[in-house]
């Protein structure tokens, strides 16, 4: 004899129901537009960024009156205009495009031994220590980071304390353009290894050893070998390095005490310090513009690199 | 790993130099915050907890910590879902305009952090939601949806369509098949993907200090305003909040997925 259905497990029933609703609202005739419904929902989040992209756009072509405080109704390039010609800007501009070049290069050469290191590595415990070192500091935000670099490197920070103990006059270590780097160099490392690390993995070692009873040094191995083939992984990292430092704000600001300003520090005072909205949003358009322009010209030259989302193409 | 012992001497030496710079803050700011003086100096003057004792009174740290934590919440409550169905979509399914849609969901990472905290003040400014928590949880979550993407493409592209067709061939319909044999392959890429939201949610400093205002400060804007005037130990004793909460985030991505998972390739 049969059960009756009500001795299902409620499990069951509650499956069953979802189904029908499931079935009933999205029905298997739509069979081929599933992807695209689970895609909305992040593309509609995204939607905000845009959203938020089209009322900078907007704002930007408002001039601000000073004497009324108001934004004018009709459009203008004065900000434009004033953007591109203030000497200030152009200041900030280049201090923060020769920062993210430096910046760039030199965590590459520290994060690419690392992540070989990392990868290559036969001890299991050397592994998940220099994991868990990157990771560490990868969890801390940068306000912390940096922090922690004033108290060290500070006028009256551990070093110069350190310093006075052997009699050596105190220096001046931080509020400059090399603390500015430095920070950066910190903040941007784990970036960096996270994105080498797969495209190093990916390299069979047997290549390596190859190269090595062809009679290739390890220097020429790596020139010949390792880097060529870790190209993807240097793609994506350079990309966030380049882009992650010279859009940022926060090391600026705390280790460049204010007069080491990047692009980000001047969109921010436009905004709340000297209250134009209009360059303010003008200057944060041409930063956008500066970064795509920067992840277009890369991407064009050599793909996207381990940044590409979705399914592997072998 | 194999080589000459000129290799291991330069390798290590960058590496050496790599791990000191990446491990000083932290250690110097645990250090500061065990200090007994009233300023922090070198060598400390001896040993104390008091400044813990002072910043576990402090009403307004506490408060600050908790809508941080509640930002945290709300952004990985928002990106799990989006994130793992938008993940399984592009791993799964030949999605027309693939290449157009993965730049797109790309957007906040190549859109800077201020032009994306600009945008969203000015949206939710209209909105009138400026000045509330929830919308700073949601752009946390916007500003870092590709990392919970990627966590979860990553652990998809592992799972065998077969898989999901043999459960459908023995009789389950889809969500069965979505529940029961899709979700427990991407496990590990939601878990990756959620505590790394949580965690890059939690110090979220640009898009915060844009978003809130003196009333709903978060803990990571609290600790920027702080130091601008003076350096004091109980400052050093707030930051290991979040080196505590790192260490956690670490511990268990360690053992609930393995940290070894972003050494694969693709």
């Amino acid at each position: 004899m049969r059960a009756a259905r009500t001795a299902y497990p409620l499990t069951w029933r509650i499956m069953d129901a979802l189904e029908g609703v499931a079935a009933a609202i999205w029905p298997a005739r739509f069979r081929r537009a599933t992807p695209y419904l689970m895609l909305l929902p992040a593309v509609l989040l995204v939607g905000l960024l845009v959203l938020g992209l089209i009322q900078i756009a907007d704002a930007s072509l408002r001039t601000l009156d000073t004497t009324t405080f108001q934004f004018s109704d009709d459009y203008s390039t004065a900000n434009f205009r004033r953007a591109l010609t203030e000497p200030l800007f152009l200041v900030v501009a280049q201090r923060s495009l020769v920062a993210a070049l430096i910046v760039t290069a030199v965590t590459l050469v520290f994060a690419f031994p690392y992540a070989y290191l990392m990868v290559r590595t036969r001890s299991p415990g050397l592994r998940k220590f220099l994991l868990i070192a990157l990771f560490l500091p990868f969890f801390i935000g940068q306000v912390v980071r940096a922090y922690g670099w004033l108290i060290i490197l500070g006028n009256q920070g551990m070093v110069n304390e350190a310093l006075g103990l052997v009699g050596v006059a105190p220096m001046r270590l931080i509020y400059n353009y090399p603390a500015v780097l430095f920070g950066l160099v910190q903040y941007m490392l784990p970036f960096a290894v996270l994105m080498l690390a797969p495209a190093l993995t990916a390299i069979p070692e047997e290549l390596e050893a190859a190269a090595g009873s062809l009679g290739a040094n390890w220097v020429r191995t790596f020139i010949h070998v390792v880097l060529p083939l870790a190209r993807p992984g240097f793609i994506g990292a350079g990309v966030v390095v380049l882009t992650l430092s010279l859009t940022d704000f926060a090391v600026p600001a705390i280790l460049g005490g204010g007069s080491h300003d990047f692009i980000a520090n001047a969109i921010y005072d436009q905004f709340f310090r000297t209250s134009d909205q209009g360059l303010g949003a003008m200057l944060a358009l041409m930063l956008v513009a500066l970064g795509s322009i920067l992840v277009g010209l890369v991407f064009a030259l050599f793909g996207a690199g381990t940044l590409a989302m979705g399914r592997s193409r072998v | 790993m194999s080589g000459s012992r000129s290799k291991s001497i330069v390798l290590w030496t960058l590496v050496t130099i790599a791990l000191v710079t990446l491990s000083a803050p932290t250690i110097v700011v645990l250090g500061a915050s065990f200090t007994g003086g009233n300023i922090i100096t070198f060598p400390p003057d001896g040993l104390s907890l008091r400044w813990y004792a002072r910043i576990s009174q402090a009403a307004d740290l506490r408060n600050a910590f908790l809508r941080t934590l509640q930002v945290a919440t709300v952004c990985t409550m928002v990106a799990i879902p989006v994130g793992t169905l938008a993940g399984i979509a592009l791993a799964k399914y030949a999605v027309r305009f693939e290449k157009t849609i993965q730049i797109y969901l790309l957007l906040p990472f190549t859109i800077p952090l201020i032009g994306s905290g600009i945008g969203l003040m000015l949206i939710f400014g209209n909105a009138g939601i400026l000045g509330q928590l929830w919308p700073v949880g949601i752009a946390c979550c916007v500003i870092n949806l590709p990392f919970m993407i990627w966590a979860v493409t990553a652990s998809a592209t592992g799972l065998d369509p077969d898989l999901e067709l043999a459960a459908a061939n023995c009789g389950a319909p889809p969500l069965q098949v979505f529940f029961s044999v899709t979700l427990p392959a991407v496990m590990p890429g939601v878990i990756t993907g959620s505590l790394l939201m949580f965690i890059l949610a939690l110090n979220e400093f640009l898009v915060s200090l844009l978003l809130v205002d003196a009333r709903i400060v978060t803990l990571p804007v609290l600790i920027y305003n702080s130091i601008r005037s003076i350096i004091t130990p109980d400052l050093a004793a707030i930051s290991v909040v979040f080196i505590a909460c790192s260490g956690v985030a670490v511990f268990l991505l360690d053992r609930l997925v393995g940290l070894d998972i972003f050494l694969k390739s693709k």
